[in-house]
Order: C-alpha cells, then sequence, then structure tokens
C-alpha cells in the first residue's frame, strides 16, 4: 500500500471541542472561494478564511452546535451558513453582506453593524440534532433541509416564505416528513439513483444503508400542505424507508458506519445516474457501491474509521475516497481501489476534505484535521499528480512522439534497458555520447 | 526564493518500526536501498514490477548474526571491484547484553555463484568481527592493488580516534582487518574520532581524502595513488563537530576573452562540502590546487539546526551540480552555484527548502525504478521518502522554458565537445545561459538546428522527457 506524507500545512487556533459534523469547507460568503466553518460546543460559530490562523468571523449562537453546513437553503440563489444546536436551535446567517464593502447603505447594512451579529433568522425545531444536510432531496431542483438525530430520526424541512413576503426573514422551515429508523444515523448524503432522481440516503450500522422516500413527491400537493407535519405513526415508517445491508465480513452489526454519495464519476452525464457512494465502519470496512447496489470494490484496513469524506486529489474530476481514522491515519482510494494513505501524527477530533482557498487565492483540495490540543491543521497541498506510483518509461510510452524519436536515434522501444541508457545519458552524462 | 519551486513530488514513505541514524542508510545493488533501524532491523526498499503496476515495497531482512538485543550502528554496502563479482554488505551494531556492550561489525556476502547479488542469500552468509571500540561510519572506497588491479575496501571509524580497514582475503572467502597506514597513509594520527569520511579519485591516479572530526577537526589530504604518498594534507578547525564532508567536483563557465574568438571553456574543480554541528555549512573551493584556503559559506545553511546530510547532485539537469542538506530541523535545503562575472568565483545560493515531518537524517541519489531518471531517497527519523523528479507546469507558453536552459546547455556542451560546432555560436553569455529568464524557445530551437541530426534528436527526447515529469 502506497504510503507518502504531506508536509505543507497551516494550523489554526481553535480553543473549544466540538462534533464532528460541525465543520464544513463551503463558501460561505458568496465569493467563489471557500472557507471553513466550524461549529463549537459554547455554540460558537467560527469562519476562517486564507491562511489566517484568527476566525475571519466569529458568530454566537445559542446551546452547543453539533453541525453546521452551507447551502443555498432559502432557495434564493445564494449560500447562507447553518448552524444547528443540540437543544434543537436552528440559526441561519448570511454572510455576503459581511464581505462586502461596509460603505453599503442597505437596510441589511443597519441590520449587521451591530458588534454582536445576530443571526439572520432563527427558529427552534426538534432537539437532540446530529448531522444535517442541504441538498434538493427529491428532484425538484429546490433544497431542502434534512436533520438526522441522536433518537434514530430523520426529518426533512423546507424553508417556506409567505408568497408576499417582501421580508427576507419572514420565510420559516417547514416540516416535509419524519422517518424513524432502526439505527442510529451518522450520515446522510444524496445520491443519484438508477433513474438519475436524487435518493436520500443514509447510514446504518454495520455497513448499512437505507434510502429514505420522499412519499410527498407521490402524494397529492394539496394534501401535504396543510398537514405537513406527517405523523410516521399514520404513514407507517417501512414503506418510507428502504433498509439495504451490504454483505461481507462485518464483525459487528452495530458498528458505527459513514457513508458518502455523489462521488463524481468524472463526467456529468455519467455522474448524473447511477451514482457512486461509499461506506465506512469504525471496524475498518471500507466499500465503494453504486446506487443500482453493485459492489466495486471493499477494503479492509486495521483502523478505526470515523470520517469519509470525497475530494478530487488527482484533478481528473473523478472523486478519490477519504476516509480518517481516529489516530489520524487518512486513506485516499480511487475507484480502481488504488490507496494512498497518510499518517497525521495526532488523534483526530474531527476531519473534513474538500476544496478550500488556503493560498494563492484560489481553491485547491484540502484536508483539514481538527486535533486535540487546540489546533485546526489544513493540509492545502494535497493534489497527487497520479495515484499509482510509475516511471518516467511508462509515462513517455503513452507519448506518440517518443517512439519515433527512438527510431531515428537507433534505439529499440522495446528493448527497455536501452531506453533507460539512453534517458541516464540524456539526463545525467556530462559529455556528449 | 521561491518556496514551492521544487522539482520533487513525494512518491512514497516508509515508516519503520524505530529510529535510525546518520549512518543508516545506503544502496545495496543497482535499484535497491538499505536502511537501518536502531533495534536491530534492516529494511529493504525497491520498486516492485506487480501485475504491470509499479510498487514501492519495503521489506525486512533477515540478516543472520544480528542479536534482538543489538542497535545498529552503521550500515554501508557495495560491489566488489571487478573482476570479482558480488555484493558486500556491512553492517555495525553493539550488542547490549546488560552488564558490558559489545560492538561487532558483520560482514555479509555470497560466493555462491548465482546469488552473489542475492540479498536473501547474502544476509544469511555472515562473516562476525568482535571490536575493540564503538564503530561509527561504515564507508567503502576502491584502492589500487599492487598487481595493477582494484579493490573496494571497508573502512570504519571508531571512538578510538582509528580508522580500521577490512579487506578481503579472496583465498580464504573472508574479510579481515589490516594495517589503515599500508593504503591509506593519510589516515593515521588522527587528532579526534572521525564522524564522516569521504574520498574521490581524481586525474594523474591521485586521490583526494577528506574527514571531519568529533572536535572539529577538518582533515584533507592529497594522495598519489601509487606508492601510496600523500603529496599535501591540510588540517582545519572548526567550532562543532563535523556533520559530514563530501567531495565533489563542479564545472565552472569561464571565460576566456582571447583575441583569436570568444570561447567559453569549462573548467572542473575539485570542491569540499562541510557541514558542522552549529555553524554554517561552507565548501572550500578548488582544494587541489588551493587547499583550504579559498572558502565559501552557505548561508542560511545554520538556521534551521544542524545539518545532518549533504549531496551534490545535478538535479534540473541543466549540467551544474545542486548542493542539498538535510537538517536536522526537518528541511532540505537546495543551493546552487550562482557565477559572478565571467570568473569562476561565485556564491551558492538558496534555491528553495522543503519542509519534512521529522528530522532529515540521510540523502541519496539513485535510480529506483529502473526508468534511467534517478529518485531522492531521504532518510528521516520515521522512515524513508522516496522523491520523483517534477517539473511544475506553469501555463503558458513560459512553461517550455525551463528545459531550454538545461537542454541548451547541454546540447552546447555536446557540440563543443565533439567539435561539430559551427563558428557561429554565440557565447553563452549572450544566450544568457545563467539568466533563465532571457532564453525563449525559439531561440534554442534556432541554436538547436544548427547542431547535428542526433543532437537535435536527443534534445527532442529531452524536451519529451522534462514533459514527462
Amino acid at each position: 500500500m502506497r504510503s507518502l506524507n504531506y508536509v505543507q500545512r497551516v494550523s489554526l487556533d481553535f480553543t473549544g471541542t466540538l462534533f464532528p459534523h460541525a465543520i464544513c469547507l463551503a463558501d460561505a460568503d458568496n465569493d467563489s472561494l471557500n472557507e471553513l466553518v466550524v461549529g463549537d460546543t459554547s455554540g460558537k460559530l467560527l469562519v476562517y478564511k486564507n491562511d489566517d490562523s484568527k476566525p475571519w468571523i466569529t458568530r454566537t449562537c445559542v446551546g452547543m452546535l453539533t453541525c453546521v453546513a452551507v447551502g443555498d437553503v432559502c432557495n434564493k440563489g445564494k449560500n447562507f451558513v447553518v448552524a444547528v444546536g443540540a437543544e434543537g436551535w436552528f440559526h441561519l446567517f448570511d454572510l455576503t453582506a459581511t464581505a462586502a464593502s461596509k460603505a453599503e447603505s442597505s437596510s441589511q447594512h443597519e441590520f449587521f453593524s451591530s458588534e454582536d451579529q445576530k443571526p439572520f433568522f432563527t427558529q427552534h425545531i426538534p432537539a437532540n440534532t446530529k448531522v444535517i444536510l442541504i441538498s434538493d432531496i427529491d428532484g425538484d431542483g429546490r433544497c431542502e433541509l434534512v436533520v438526522g438525530y441522536t433518537d434514530r430520526v430523520v426529518r426533512a424541512f423546507r424553508w417556506e416564505e409567505p408568497s408576499d413576503g417582501s421580508d427576507a426573514g419572514s420565510g420559516q422551515l417547514v416540516l416535509l416528513k419524519k422517518w424513524l429508523l432502526e439505527g442510529q444515523v451518522d450520515s446522510l448524503s444524496v445520491n443519484p439513483g438508477p433513474e438519475g432522481l436524487p435518493e436520500l440516503m443514509v447510514s446504518q450500522p454495520g455497513c448499512g444503508y437505507a434510502i429514505l422516500l420522499c412519499s410527498w413527491t407521490q402524494q397529492d400537493s394539496s394534501g401535504s400542505g396543510d398537514d405537513a407535519p406527517a405523523t410516521p405513526g399514520s404513514e407507517g415508517p417501512s414503506r418510507d424507508i428502504v433498509l439495504h445491508l451490504t454483505t461481507g465480513r462485518i464483525h459487528n452489526k452495530n458498528v458505527s458506519t459513514h457513508l458518502i454519495g455523489s462521488i463524481s464519476k468524472g463526467s456529468k452525464e455519467e455522474s448524473s445516474k447511477c451514482g457512486l457512494f461509499a461506506l465506512c465502519t469504525l471496524d475498518g470496512t471500507l466499500k465503494l457501491m453504486d446506487s443500482s447496489e453493485q459492489l466495486l470494490w471493499s477494503v479492509q484496513v486495521d483502523h478505526q474509521l470515523f470520517a469519509l469524506q470525497k475530494l478530487d486529489v488527482t484533478g481528473d474530476g473523478r472523486e478519490e475516497v477519504v476516509a480518517c481514522a481516529w489516530d489520524g491515519q487518512t486513506y485516499i482510494i480511487d475507484h480502481n481501489r488504488t490507496v494512498v494513505r497518510f499518517q497525521f501524527d495526532e488523534n483526530v477530533n474531527a476531519f473534513c476534505a474538500g476544496q478550500y482557498t488556503c493560498k494563492e487565492g484560489k481553491n485547491s483540495p484540502c484536508l483539514v484535521y481538527v486535533s486535540f490540543n487546540h489546533k485546526i491543521y489544513i493540509y492545502w497541498k494535497v493534489e497527487l499528480e497520479r495515484m499509482e506510483s510509475t516511471n518516467l518509461l511508462r509515462v513517455l510510452e503513452e507519448k506518440p512522439d517518443f517512439k519515433s524519436h527512438l527510431r531515428v536515434l537507433g534505439v529499440d522501444a522495446e528493448d527497455s534497458a536501452a531506453v533507460r541508457a539512453l534517458v541516464a545519458d540524456i539526463l545525467y552524462k556530462d559529455g556528449p555520447t | 526564493m521561491l518556496r514551492e519551486s521544487y522539482p520533487f513530488v513525494e512518491d512514497s514513505f516508509s515508516r519503520f518500526p524505530s529510529q535510525s541514524n546518520i549512518y543508516g542508510l545506503c544502496q545495496a545493488g543497482e535499484q535497491e536501498l538499505l536502511a537501518a533501524t536502531l533495534k536491530g532491523k534492516v529494511v529493504c526498499f525497491r520498486y516492485q514490477e506487480l501485475q504491470q503496476k509499479v510498487r514501492p515495497v519495503a521489506k525486512e531482512v533477515q540478516f543472520t548474526y544480528i542479536p534482538v538485543d543489538a542497535e545498529i550502528v552503521s550500515i554501508d554496502a557495495f560491489n566488489k571491484s571487478p573482476p570479482k563479482r558480488g555484493l558486500v554488505v556491512g553492517i555495525t551494531f553493539i550488542k547490549d547484553s546488560g552488564d558490558k556492550a559489545t560492538p561487532f561489525l558483520n560482514i555479509y556476502c555470497d560466493y555462491e555463484p548465482g546469488s552473489e547479488f542475492n540479498l536473501e542469500s547474502i544476509a544469511q552468509s555472515c562473516l562476525n568481527l568482535e571490536l575493540q571500540f564503538t564503530p561509527f561510519q561504515l564507508y567503502h572506497t576502491e584502492v589500487q592493488c599492487a598487481d595493477g588491479g582494484s579493490e573496494t575496501v571497508f573502512l570504519l571509524s571508531g571512538h578510538d580516534q582509528r580508522i580500521h580497514l577490512y579487506h578481503e582475503n579472496a583465498s580464504l572467502h573472508q574479510f579481515e582487518e589490516q594495517p589503515v597506514e599500508r593504503l591509506f597513509p593519510e589516515l593515521q594520527q588522527l587528532p579526534s574520532n572521525v564522524l564522516w569520511l569521504d574520498m574521490l579519485s581524481i586525474a594523474g591516479g591521485r586521490r583526494l581524502s577528506a574527514f571531519g572530526c568529533q572536535n572539529g577537526c577538518l582533515g584533507l589530504a592529497l594522495v598519489n595513488q601509487t606508492g601510496p604518498e600523500v603529496l599535501q594534507s591540510w588540517r582545519v578547525q572548526f567550532d562543532s563537530p563535523i556533520s559530514t564532508v563530501l567531495l565533489f567536483p563542479l564545472r565552472c563557465q569561464t571565460e576566456c576573452n582571447q583575441p583569436g574568438g570568444e570561447k567559453s571553456v569549462e573548467a572542473e574543480g575539485y570542491n569540499l562540502l562541510v557541514t558542522s554541528t552549529i555553524e554554517m555549512a561552507v565548501i572550500y573551493r578548488d582544494v587541489q590546487e588551493r587547499g583550504l584556503s579559498w572558502s565559501t559559506c552557505l548561508s542560511e545553511s545554520d538556521q534551521w539546526d544542524a545539518v545532518l546530510c549533504a549531496l551534490v547532485i545535478d538535479l534540473d539537469f541543466d549540467g551544474q551540480k545542486e548542493v542539498l542538506l538535510g537538517t536536522y530541523g526537518q528541511e532540505l535545503l537546495c543551493y546552487k552555484f550562482q557565477p559572478a562575472g565571467s570568473r569562476r568565483d561565485g556564491q551558492f545560493q538558496l534555491q528553495w527548502r522543503r519542509s519534512f515531518k521529522s528530522p532529515l537524517l540521510s540523502i541519496i541519489y539513485l535510480d529506483l525504478t529502473g526508468d534511467g531518471l534517478r529518485e531522492l531517497a531521504v532518510l528521516t527519523l520515521k522512515g524513508l521518502h522516496i522523491l520523483q523528479s517534477y517539473q511544475h507546469r506553469s501555463s503558458g507558453p513560459r512553461a517550455a522554458r525551463p528545459e531550454g536552459v538545461g537542454a541548451d546547455r547541454r546540447l552546447r556542451a555536446g557540440i563543443s565537445q565533439s567539435s561539430e560546432g559551427r563558428g557561429e555560436r554565440r557565447p553563452s553569455s549572450e544566450t544568457g545561459l545563467h539568466d533563465s529568464g532571457a532564453i525563449k524557445l525559439t531561440e534554442i530551437w534556432q541554436f538547436a538546428s544548427t547542431c547535428t541530426p542526433r543532437w537535435l534528436r536527443l534534445f527532442q527526447v529531452f524536451v519529451l522527457i522534462k514533459g514527462a515529469m
């Protein structure tokens, strides 16, 4: 197994503690460059920008933040920052105005002028939140908010505003559906189904997953409009939850499992149907599957994997699966099951991977580790030329000119010893041959 | 200085079970490395082709007669000088059985025809020598024998202020210690324990020997190999222990403004790089002519703790060698010679540096993948890093520039030496050989078109190779 070291990193100051899902990389202020958003257990929301070790923005929320996310949750065409506390307080922040110039004389400016910056919107939703997702889960082109709870419940919300609503703050979250699952939900994700429609997937213990059906799309819209908080009892949860258990070596069927979907296959057309998703378990199983339940590969490692992300480290448009263990061992695996390992030298409190603008003013793939000693480390140069080791001859063989040059030079392209000698001569010989 | 412009990308990292030291890495054979770790384990690193894939493989080699409680000090390996065949591996270690620590030198070498280069079988045939001193660096060098042939011998420095010589007794199929003075008269009556030793054969059947001592003494000798006879020797005192000494040739472009026509002359001089634990690294220039009188410092080389290892290689393929220093402060530093004016003096300037995750102990440049292109192997406290050459691709037409500079120089060298060049060749100062910004690819193509077809073709292959990195 190939292993290597990343060394280019920046360290950010972070004095609090956090939940594993209270971290994300996304464009929080709509400047097309990604920021790092972190929520801590004391209710502070921190946004880091570039390689600055101090947070760019700090906001105070109510309660203990368990999850943060960035997305167009209001369907206004711009990103908002969402921070949800364990007690059920949902906070919505609009950081676009913060990034804009202070000279702006709009009403928003007044709104944000006070030093103690209030959220743009707050609402109380059911408590014991654990994980959130902002994505289009029903294929209507609009984003929904999905919240996973510690009591094995998943709820989907939609932001709705009165039709005459001119004031931006007049909207609110409306519950679409509640699902009750058999096991703990550690991750929420969306993956294109075999027909190309998005499917909401949640992880289930023992390397399993469940697809949650958005029943409101089948129902008459008039029916769901009024009694939006549909009680699961009346519907019968089993019909809307399709549980899948993957086969293979599962030591413990209660083992914590993570999942990530919509792993890019390189081209948009390919990725949009029969999407790829990955699963990992705390006992070290990693799987890549597609939505037709076909297993692409399975890897067994001896580290406790607690976080699963996707990241295109090779720059070929195909996203690799990135899994991190508590002890810092990180696996990057491509679609062909080629593994690259990296050992982060500390225990990891939380991990995420994605695009972040650290240096050079542009997004680059980054690995983010939250340590236990008040630091967040961002490895900002994690790109790899290729996943596998190679040598120069293999690379040269792919170049059509190379063979013709060799022929003229009178070197047999099949004779690797002669080609090797030629390369060595050209590169290292002081004089001419 | 561009910090990110180093031309390497890490291909693999092998973590070792225990730490190593500055004597812990050696090349064994063509494409393999041996790394020794403190707790008695020796790891063989190589690239393996398996199922059409190139894989880095770090495998422990079970060298026999290394007890479990042994701590390895140094390792070295060499191929026997022809006509003899075979790989010889030497390992020094200290066996600490509680009351008394006993040092040993184990020499591994297989005489069975067919398995002289098989590491697994070499590791099983051991010659065990108990030492009367604590060993330091294990070094090998080729010496001229009285009968005109040559032989490679081990030189082992010890804490008894002496260097010990081990050579092969061919008739007995074993190695034995010999007085060092007979073959190396420059290595007698040393001022202190030698921490690092280096030798270089130079023209005229002569040899340069350099050693750096624990008390800061640096010794250099010019020796006539036939005899052998010390022609000249120099000593200089440093303020701190010397970590490495390294002899290397350096070509310098010199302009001789002769009335008959401008001509660029390359002069080769031998230089000595000396790193010490607290002072800046120093390069003594032209040592065969001027001894230790002409020195130049590598500025900032003392900024990242002690320099523990050094290497001089041409890593950007422009024909000019660069100096690499590995520091305990986890940095790899690259210095390049910047000529000043038309004379041979100039400065070594820091070009780039690269951070590692742990202190650097040893560096070797060798072709591990078997493609003609060499890899840089860096031994750190935690393991072995393999770095491959990588050309940073910048977008736009200027991306082609770096390969032009190197190829231009190489082509020029080729033409001037093969005496097929033409009169209209411009001197290097005009094309701005060292001012890379001034060179344009079109210019080089023009230049290349005046070359012989073979050189043109080689140039094209060179461009391809650089593009492939």
